[in-house]
């Protein structure tokens, strides 16, 4: 028996006489508290515990109850050899001579410090991902909120827009002008949404079979009246059809992105849409005849809330890039930048045809 | 059952309204409804099939959901086709609800008029 105890190793198990001093040691006991046989045996259980626990009696009381009881239990922390603290869990059982008489105590401790701190790990990890999970609920609150009087707002305008289109045409004009208000408000609204998502990397991807061609000619035709406006033109050249794993939402608005910022700061060049297969991936090539990009802003405008040019030539939050870079990210992709040799910028967007495997990633 | 009856339901009252008032000076004969609970009473007190739903998803009472459950659960409505107006980003919803259309807010008045138009004929 003796041989056994001294055997085990994760527990200390040890005897107490019936006043609490340590009659035997186990190489458990040793290990947990540090104390060698020789330097305990002979003190008082009062050792292993904290001053604070001492100066409330704590030792004689729970003796006090095992002895009452024939068993106690405890948590808490205990004291090693070396001072340090160690949070145990205590066993304390009576030990009865054949007439009932009390012989001692035998004590086993275990030590739950690792087992506390993985409680503790655990813990921080389910209140991050709650605090994740109450502000993916704020977006989508905040998103119906701001959506429901944008829609409201927009559909008055646009009535309004239909009755007024015969109308004075100064009247006309600010009927129209309030559309593109709200118009833009929208946007402005998913791109901070959006900012937010990917702040805290969480752009989820829906992933779908796509035709890139189809897509972006759709797209160009939605961007051709504000292309026309500054005076450029939209060409689309692709070989053929360009079939990938995408998620659509997402590729629409990097599509959009791009192009809308050729058209902003384009100068009323033309501007080329270009897309091709080269091995895994699709590339999406969007180029102007602009000024270009000066070399000091190169590698700053795909970062948040960064414009080559400065704010009061144009409006916006200056987010459109930074979304750009995220989505192609999510996507295991890339986006470059480059000023043509012949002038303008040129944005290369590259996604592989296949999709990453993890569902979502900044 | 008309050719043109369209039921909006859409708890936003201006929403609503406006899409009501435009629907008609477009031909529709539109009828509007604050949430699924009053759209499934309105199907029911109506002999006039609409021959399309513009079904918003997050209302009080009965959500789009649960109205477009109801719905395919009933035979003699089932088969009405439904666009999905909601601000939510996630389109698939539509795929999920077996919707004809999903808009996503703000929807422009041209595009809704487009959708009705590919399932009603104004009058």
């Amino acid at each position: 028996m003796a041989l056994l105890v001294e055997s085990i190793r994760d527990y200390a198990v040890f005897l107490l006489d019936s006043q609490g001093r340590v009659r035997s040691w186990n190489s458990g006991a040793q290990i947990i508290k540090g104390y060698r046989a020789n330097e305990i045996i002979g003190q008082h259980i009062s050792t292993f515990y904290t001053p604070e626990e001492r100066d409330r009696g704590r030792p004689a009381q729970l003796l006090g109850i095992a002895e009452r009881d024939g068993r106690v239990e405890d948590e808490g922390w205990r004291v090693r050899k070396d001072g340090s603290r160690f949070w145990a869990d205590v066993v304390i059982t009576a030990l009865r001579g054949p007439d009932g008489e009390l012989l001692g105590f035998v004590k086993v401790t275990r030590d739950l410090t690792e087992r506390l701190r993985a409680q503790g790990e655990r813990l921080r990890l389910a209140h991050a991902e709650e605090a994740i999970r109450l502000r993916d609920e704020f977006l989508s609150i905040a998103s119906h909120e701001l959506r429901t009087p944008l829609t409201a707002l927009q559909l008055q305008l646009e009535s309004l827009e239909e009755h007024t289109s015969g109308a004075e045409p100064r009247m006309a004009g600010k009927v129209a002008g309030a559309v593109r208000s709200t118009q833009r408000l929208g946007v402005l609204i998913d791109s901070l949404l959006d900012v937010s998502r990917i702040a805290t990397g969480r752009l989820d991807l829906r992933i779908e079979p796509l035709e890139l061609g189809a897509t972006t000619a759709h797209l160009l035709d939605s961007l051709r009246d504000a292309a026309r406006k500054v005076g450029s033109t939209l060409t689309l050249y692709a070989d053929g059809p360009l079939e990938g794993q995408w998620d659509r939402v997402r590729i629409d608005q990097l599509l959009m992105n791009l192009v809308a910022n050729a058209i902003k700061y384009g100068a009323g060049s033309p501007i080329d849409v270009t897309l091709r297969r080269e091995g895994d991936e699709a590339v999406i090539d969007v180029r102007d005849r602009g000024p270009g990009i000066a070399p000091e802003d190169m590698r700053r405008i795909f970062e948040r809330f960064e414009r080559a040019t400065s704010v009061r030539n144009y409006g916006g939050f200056g987010l459109g890039l930074y979304v750009v870079r995220e989505i192609a990210r999510a996507h295991g992709g890339s986006i470059q930048v480059e000023n043509s040799a012949d002038g303008g910028a040129r944005f290369t967007a590259r996604l592989p045809v296949a999709p990453p495997t993890a569902k979502e990633s900044t | 059952m008309t050719d043109h009856r369209v039921l909006v339901v859409e708890d936003d009252p201006t929403i609503r309204e406006v899409l009501v008032e435009v629907l008609g000076e477009h031909g529709y004969d539109a009828i509007g409804a604050c949430n699924g609970r009053e759209a499934l009473d309105a199907l029911a007190a109506s002999s006039d099939r609409p021959c399309v739903i513009l079904l918003d998803l997050m209302m009080p009472v009965m959500d789009g959901r649960s109205f477009r459950e109801q719905q395919l659960r009933i035979p003699d409505l089932s088969d009405i086709p439904v666009i999905v107006i909601s601000a939510h980003l996630d389109h698939t919803v539509a795929n999920d609800l077996h919707a004809a259309a999903y808009l996503r807010k703000p929807v422009k008045l041209a595009e809704v008029l487009r959708s009705v138009r590919t399932y009603c004929d104004p009058t």
